[in-house]
């Protein structure tokens, strides 16, 4: 910000005048340069892959031919898709899986981490057991969560059989109406100790005078918990919820491993079948129709994401 | 440990053989190599062990073996459902190759059937793929078709045209031109275990002769057994699963086209015909009507139902030789009671000719794996060096590793392959090796169209489950599939 001066004999008027845009990208020069090689990068591995689909998006790539052979068809690959009972079959499919993931598998991280805030024998291994599921492979999970749900002889279903739980073995992944809730249960397995995490994170920043005082003020368990702790984790609870929101949308993995999207399309999530068109199908304009409307819907959940952030700093900061 | 019923099944199948109506047939046979006319487990033995071959003489012809240069190479290798005899040939291939060759710098990669196509066509989209390739059967006419490969033939790595199946060369053939070279070619065989057939009051020695004896046959070792009796495989996405159905559709009179016809035109989509629909009733009669296969057919694959076949909890199945040294293998590694019952299973392991339609038409995919060169612009630097990449397709289609790289489970790509010596040793030591060579020439190789893959890793599964799954009636399955097909040969569909 600079001040200028009237001339002599000019009413004396001080008038601030903001720099341009140009002036102060220099007068920042040196912070420009450091972040330049990392927005050169964006660039190339972001910026170009999204121009690049959306282009794609308006054209026809018949499976007999290259790429570059493709042919503009407007919005074709958009009506196409729109008009696709199975797309709407794989949307419900991904709404369903979505919702059903993040909210179970949040509301599990989140009792989990209250119960493992407090402090008794075995919790720090407790602790560790839990996290397990996070960390080892995807993949290797899938593998053997599709042994355990076999249904021929997964010991899933013959430990039900065993307990007198069912007659005959449950048949969890090759039916069109148990396989999705099978696969976010895993979905669930797999998720819930990063909501955990998150929450054991945020619990370290509720205030322990706070709660003493409400509990010297005669607050139950649950009022203090409610007015005190609910609140105080409400920032990071939209973080959490809306990282994994983002994860299970692009979810792709267990779906893929244990069923392929199958059987009859019962488990094909966007991701999933966007793959297949791609990359079993070749076609890649809808393929790319497909992953804009997605990339769309991931980008309004950035952008709660991004909001749920600067509201954290703000009550951070008493703002 | 050949059975008496299955030799007078082999010498039936031999005496049928002669009069099969075969695609693989329908050019001349008597410029062959081999007399493809005279095919039978007789005759593979007659000329087994007739011909010596220098592979590194022959292949030095092509390029010298003191040719320098450098190769990239992504090969369609074993899986999890393969034999460890197999896994040991392909170390040994390199090994040789990089003694013949030592002053080829070669980077080569493996990747499994169901991966291969997928990471190809990607590496293809940004002019990044290897300079060459071996694909399965039904990717070369796909890449052909767009103009991603070299012409290449035979006679370019000094064999002959003549020295392959005709059947293959189709496989490798687009408007005219040739692109590649045929490493091996397979038929598959029909697979039984004897003790469940006795338990469940069967002839242990008598296979299902028709297609619908396998429903039926199942259909009593469940009701008796309570065990599966066919291990059908229906997951998507899987090399496995048009490799088992299309047999049942093509036995039945049925197909996606007229492939199966002498003279295939491709035009005829056929999989809504009454036919093609028996063929699939007879799988939906298994799966939902009685119930007598593995509930988890639609995620299965093959290497999923060989433990259960070892486990003597699936009866029958349509498969490979190789799978009596993959029921080797996995019964070394089993432990205790286990290991007994594993060896109770391969003692009474039976392999047959792959049953019949209604008509006696008997048909089975001529698979089996081709290699390509690529074209430098679509290759990682932009160059191929043709001469290396010449002698790498040279060594594996020459009649000596052709067959080694076939050993437990395919047959040699090059005819000459079953003149060595090398298949004198298989047929004493390959079980089986018999049932399989019998039903070469049945062999129907799949459609010789671009959008086979789609076809037959999506369409086909897809039909197959909607059936099975009960989210379509068997007509509104065949008649949705044929449908899918039409739009996808019309250039259109989702």
């Amino acid at each position: 910000m600079t001040t200028q001066i009237g001339f002599a004999g000019a009413p004396a008027q001080a008038r601030i005048v903001r720099p341009s845009v140009l002036q102060q990208i220099w007068a920042s020069r040196a912070d420009y340069l450091y972040v330049l090689p990392a927005i050169i990068v964006m660039l190339i591995v972001i910026a170009y892959p999204i121009y690049y689909t959306i282009d794609l998006s308006f054209f026809e790539t018949p499976p007999g031919l290259q790429l570059r052979d493709k042919n503009f068809v407007g919005v074709e690959n958009y009506a196409t898709i729109l008009s696709s009972n199975v797309f709407w079959r794989v949307t419900l499919n991904t709404v369903i899986w979505t919702f059903a993931s993040t909210l179970i598998a949040f509301v599990l991280g989140y009792a989990a981490a209250l119960a493992l805030h407090r402090d008794f024998a075995g919790r720090a291994v407790l602790r560790a057991i839990l996290i397990i599921p996070w960390v080892i492979s995807a993949v290797a999970a899938s593998y053997i969560w599709k042994w355990i749900y076999h249904s021929d002889f997964g010991i899933l279903g013959a430990v039900m059989v065993q307990m007198g739980l069912v007659e005959r073995q449950p048949n969890f992944i090759d039916n069109v109406h148990t396989v999705l809730p099978s696969l976010i249960v895993v979905n669930i397995w797999r998720e819930f100790p990063f909501a955990m995490i998150m929450i054991m994170a945020g619990l370290q920043t509720v205030p322990e005078q706070l709660l003493r005082a409400a509990k010297v003020d005669g607050a139950s368990t649950w009022q203090r918990f409610w007015h005190v702790t609910f609140p105080y984790l409400s920032g990071v609870s939209t973080v959490t919820i809306l990282l994994l929101a983002v994860a299970n949308f692009n979810s792709f993995i267990i779906p893929w491993i244990m069923t392929g999207g199958g059987p009859s399309n019962a488990s094909h999530i966007w991701i999933t079948h966007i793959y297949e068109l791609a990359f079993g199908r070749q076609r890649w304009g809808v393929a790319s129709a497909y992953s804009v409307l997605l990339f769309m819907i991931l980008m309004a959940l950035g952008y709660f994401y991004v909001r749920a952030l600067s509201g954290n700093e703000k009550r951070e900061h008493g703002a | 440990m050949r059975k008496p019923r299955l030799g007078r099944a082999l010498v039936h199948g031999a005496a049928v053989t002669a009069l099969a109506v075969s695609t693989m047939m329908s050019t001349s046979v008597l410029a062959q190599s081999v007399d493809i006319s005279q095919w039978s487990p007789e005759y593979v033995r007659s000329i087994a062990g007739t011909e010596e071959f220098d592979t590194a003489a022959q292949c030095g012809a092509v390029t010298p073996l003191d040719y320098q240069g450098k190769l990239t190479f992504w090969y369609q290798g074993v899986f999890e459902g393969d034999p460890d005899l197999l896994r040991q040939y392909y170390k040994d291939f390199f090994v040789a190759f990089r003694e013949t060759y030592p002053n080829i710098e070669l980077q080569e990669q493996a990747l499994t059937y169901n991966d291969l196509l997928d990471k190809f066509r990607t590496a293809l989209l940004g002019n990044a793929g290897p300079m060459m390739v071996r694909l399965q059967i039904l990717g070369g006419v796909e890449f052909a078709s767009k103009g991603y490969l070299q012409e290449l033939s035979p006679e370019d790595v000094g064999w002959k045209t003549e020295d392959f199946w005709p059947g293959a060369m189709k496989s490798v053939m687009w408007e005219g031109k040739t692109y590649g070279i045929p490493t091996n070619n397979e038929t598959m065989g029909f697979i039984w275990n004897a003790d469940i057939f006795e338990r469940a009051g069967l002839d242990p020695e008598k296979p299902p002769a028709t297609w619908d004896e396998v429903v039926a046959y199942s259909k009593q070792i469940h009701d008796t057994l309570g065990i599966a009796g066919y291990g059908l495989v229906a997951r998507k996405n899987a090399g496995n699963t048009p490799y088992r159905f299309m047999p049942q559709l093509w036995a039945y009179g049925g197909g996606v086209f007229d492939e199966a016809d002498p003279n295939p035109t491709y035009e005829e989509v056929r999989l809504d015909s009454p036919e093609s629909k028996q063929a699939l009733q007879a799988s939906y009669d298994m799966y939902v009507r009685d119930k007598s296969v593995p509930v988890s057919a639609l995620t299965n694959q093959q290497a999923d139902n060989q433990p259960l076949f070892l486990a003597g909890q699936v009866a029958m199945m349509v498969s490979h030789p190789s799978d009596y040294d993959v029921m080797l293998d996995l019964q070394a590694k089993a432990t205790g009671a286990d290991k007994e019952k594993a060896q109770t299973v391969i003692d009474n392991m039976r392999y047959g000719l792959i049953p019949t339609g209604p008509d006696g038409r008997r048909a089975v995919v001529f698979g089996g794996s081709n290699i390509h060169i690529l074209k430098p612009e679509y290759v990682d630097g932009g160059v191929v060096d043709e001469a290396a990449a010449k002698a790498m397709t040279c060594f594996w289609t020459s009649p000596e590793w052709s067959l080694k790289m076939a050993y437990a489970g395919s047959n040699p790509g090059n005819l000459n392959g079953f003149k060595t010596s090398w298949m004198k040793e298989r047929l004493e030591n390959i079980e089986f090796l018999d049932v399989t060579t019998a039903m070469l020439p049945y062999g129907v190789p799949f459609p010789a169209l671009p959008v086979t893959p789609e076809i037959m890793n999506i369409i086909i599964p897809d039909m197959l489950q909607n059936a099975l799954t009960g989210a379509m009636t068997v007509d509104e399955a065949a008649e949705d599939a044929a449908q899918k097909v039409r739009d996808l040969t019309g250039g259109g569909g989702l």
